[in-house]
């Protein structure tokens, strides 16, 4: 391997004393500032949390959802294949027998510990049932207990699809 | 002797054997549903197929007897597709509901598909449905749609259990595997289909949607239910925040013993291993810490020395009672294995299962340990601490006249009693190593062992601290103590990891 020789920058009068770049910055800093100044309405930066995002599409990985099928029970079956996928093994899952017809088998216990969530988005990919969604749209998710980030199966079945709140 | 080559590799085989024997014993990968090395050939489901030349067409492995100088293909594009094609016919109507059937992970028709499938559906006209929930009885449920008629299980019942419960009912894709009216599966051995079937047609009711497979470990062990000593894997998971639990007793081939098979009371009695974990010591009846029943033990021990009589249980482990056997020598203790109600004329049969339901018994001949009513009696009224190890069989003390300090050691805990001195629990079955010696005289080697979050020693560690001698694992009981025993002559603990040794008792 041969070696390259760079020659150094910044050893010149202008550069030693710093202040033409600084001056430079400023320029932009301040044109930003007075452009802004004039008008408000194309700042794209929000007051959060007075003003909310409005630009989270039905893509955005949010808090889980688990879907329903039409007679409004869960689509899951409990296959454990997003659990198996889960990096962060965050999903419990506790499977039983289905009586009623629709299927075999179904989840007794389905949870997931938001803490231990990393939001990869694993679980939905794997699901052979498209049960488990991320596209709830909540992008926040707020609780006073550590308790509380365990979402159970029905809180995640009452969270509702972005795709449905739309139409 | 034949030679035979196998896709350009020549092999050493049996004259007349069955092709596909040949092939599995040297690891070659010939797809199968209908042969079993327990059921023989039967020649239905057609993946067995090889290119044999010479042959116009591609044969069946498990129905071609080896000729000398056989040329054969197992691999090739030519094969592949007469297997796939094979497949393809296996799962026009199969319902591919891998999410909620409990085969899926171990599922020949899975590993087929990923090896030779990889197809996309033709089918154009809807499936012909069956019953997915057929209680066939003996805790077996059937799914019709999923099976493939490789008619393992009926030649199960035909040929090993003979109790001929199971048939095939109708023809074409209305072929279903069902039990006759009002004659439910009910033989003893029944379970044992469930590992047969090679696709999730029949499942086990006691493992059902319990645990997915492919999260399960598996440990090689001896069954403790009776004196067969039957080779099973432990197959165990821990989930997370939880403890290790067991899910189920499967059979481990072992031709010296019990062959393919376990009984179902066997195969069932993995749910004392899941019970009494969290049990705590208890001394007079009040829950103690760990460490200080261990104390509480040593002291009892000290205080009656040469007044103490240890009883221990057959279903301890040879190493655990040659330590027992030495601590008594050490002090001058009796030791005596006597155990009523170990024999149970209605649980042996003339295959599996025998009356004798001690797992280790033979080790007291062995060990030269006294195990008569008489000289339990004797030694009975001649001590002031009884020490019950392995067992809780206080009443047979009790009611033979013994009203003095009384201590037990026990895996499977009672409930707590006020009458015993100390009640500390010990590490069971599966949760220790051990050799057992079965009924026949084969020595066994048990190797699982599953370590749980409950603080329970085994046997071994808390004779290992008693006796101050550093001697905590199997091996070392075996290579120090063991060896001196004429009747072992031969054995060790290496010649015992993969095998079972026969000795003359």
């Amino acid at each position: 391997m041969g070696i390259k020789i760079i020659k150094r920058e910044g050893g010149s009068f202008k550069d030693r004393i710093y202040l033409p770049a600084i001056l430079s910055g400023m320029k932009v800093t301040f044109s930003h500032f007075f452009k802004n100044l004039k008008d408000t309405s194309n700042i794209k930066t929000l007051n959060y949390p007075e003003e909310m995002p409005q630009d989270i599409t039905s893509r955005y990985r949010g808090v889980h959802l688990l879907t329903k099928r039409e007679d409004g029970s869960e689509r899951c079956v409990a296959c454990f294949m997003c659990a198996t996928a889960c990096p962060a093994e965050c999903i419990f899952i506790e499977a039983e027998e289905r009586t009623d017809g629709v299927d075999e088998k179904r989840p007794k216990i389905f949870t997931i510990d938001l803490l231990e969530c990393v939001f990869c988005g694993g679980c939905v990919e794997a699901c052979p049932c498209d049960a488990i969604r991320m596209d709830s749209g909540i992008f926040s998710f707020v609780a006073q207990k550590r308790e509380d980030f365990l979402l159970t199966k029905e809180r995640l079945l009452s969270h509702q699809s972005m795709k449905d709140k739309e139409c | 002797m034949a030679n035979i080559t196998v896709d350009g590799k020549v092999i050493m085989a049996q004259d007349g054997a069955l092709l596909i024997e040949e092939l599995l014993a040297n690891n070659i990968n010939i797809p199968h549903f209908c042969y079993h090395p327990s059921l023989g050939k039967d020649g239905n489901c057609r993946m067995c197929m090889v290119e044999i030349e010479g042959q116009k067409r591609p044969q069946i492995a498990c129905d071609t007897p080896i000729k000398d100088g056989m040329i054969i293909r197992t691999k090739g594009a030519n094969i592949d597709r007469v297997k796939r094609s094979m497949l393809e016919l296996e799962l026009i109507n199969h319902p591919i509901d891998c999410p909620i059937c409990d085969q899926a992970g171990e599922c020949e028709l899975q590993n087929y598909y990923m090896d030779v499938g990889l197809y996309d559906s033709r089918l154009s006209t809807p499936k012909v449905h069956g019953q997915k929930r057929v209680d066939l009885g003996a805790n077996v449920v059937l799914d019709q749609e999923r099976c493939v008629l490789c008619t393992r299980c009926v030649r199960f019942t035909k040929n090993i259990t003979k109790t001929n419960e199971l048939g095939v009912l109708s023809r074409a894709d209305h072929s279903v595997i069902t039990t006759f009216p009002n004659n439910p599966l009910h033989n003893p051995y029944a379970m044992n289909i469930v590992d047969l079937c090679p696709v999730g047609a029949l499942t086990s009711k006691d493992f059902r949607f319990k645990q997915r497979v492919w999260f399960l470990k598996s440990q090689e062990a001896i069954c403790d239910r009776c004196a067969r000593g039957c080779s099973i894997f432990v197959d165990h998971h821990k989930e997370k925040y939880k403890d290790e639990m067991i899910y189920r007793y499967r059979p481990r081939f072992n031709d010296k013993v019990n062959g393919y098979f376990i009984c179902d009371v066997g195969r069932l009695s993995y749910t004392k291993e899941n019970d009494n974990r969290n049990f705590h010591p208890h001394i007079r009846g009040k829950i103690s810490e760990y460490e200080y029943a261990e104390g509480k033990l040593l002291r009892l021990i000290k205080r009656h020395l040469s007044k103490t009589l240890i009883l221990l249980s057959s279903t301890l482990s040879l190493e655990e009672m040659v330590r027992l056997q030495k601590l008594t020598k050490l002090y001058g203790m009796k030791l005596s294995g006597y155990e009523e109600g170990n024999n149970d004329e209605s649980f042996g049969d003339t295959f599996l299962k025998c009356n004798d339901l001690s797992p280790n018994a033979r080790s007291f001949k062995v060990l030269g340990i006294n195990s008569t009513k008489e000289s339990f009696r004797e030694d009975l009224s001649a001590v002031d601490f009884v020490l019950l190890v392995g067992r809780k069989d206080t009443a047979l003390v009790q009611q033979s006249g013994f009203d003095k300090s009384l201590a037990m050691l026990c895996a499977y805990c009672p409930s707590a009693s006020d009458e015993l001195e100390l009640l500390l629990p010990i590490a069971s079955h599966t949760a220790r190593a051990g050799t057992f010696i079965n009924n026949d005289g084969f020595v066994q080697y048990s190797k699982c062992a599953i370590t749980h979050n409950s603080e329970h020693k085994t046997l071994l560690e808390l004779l290992g601290t008693i006796l101050g001698d550093n001697i905590f694992t199997c091996k070392d009981v075996w290579d120090e103590e063991l060896v001196a025993f004429d009747t072992l002559a031969g054995i060790d603990y290496h010649a015992l990891q993969n095998t079972s040794l026969k000795i003359v008792l």
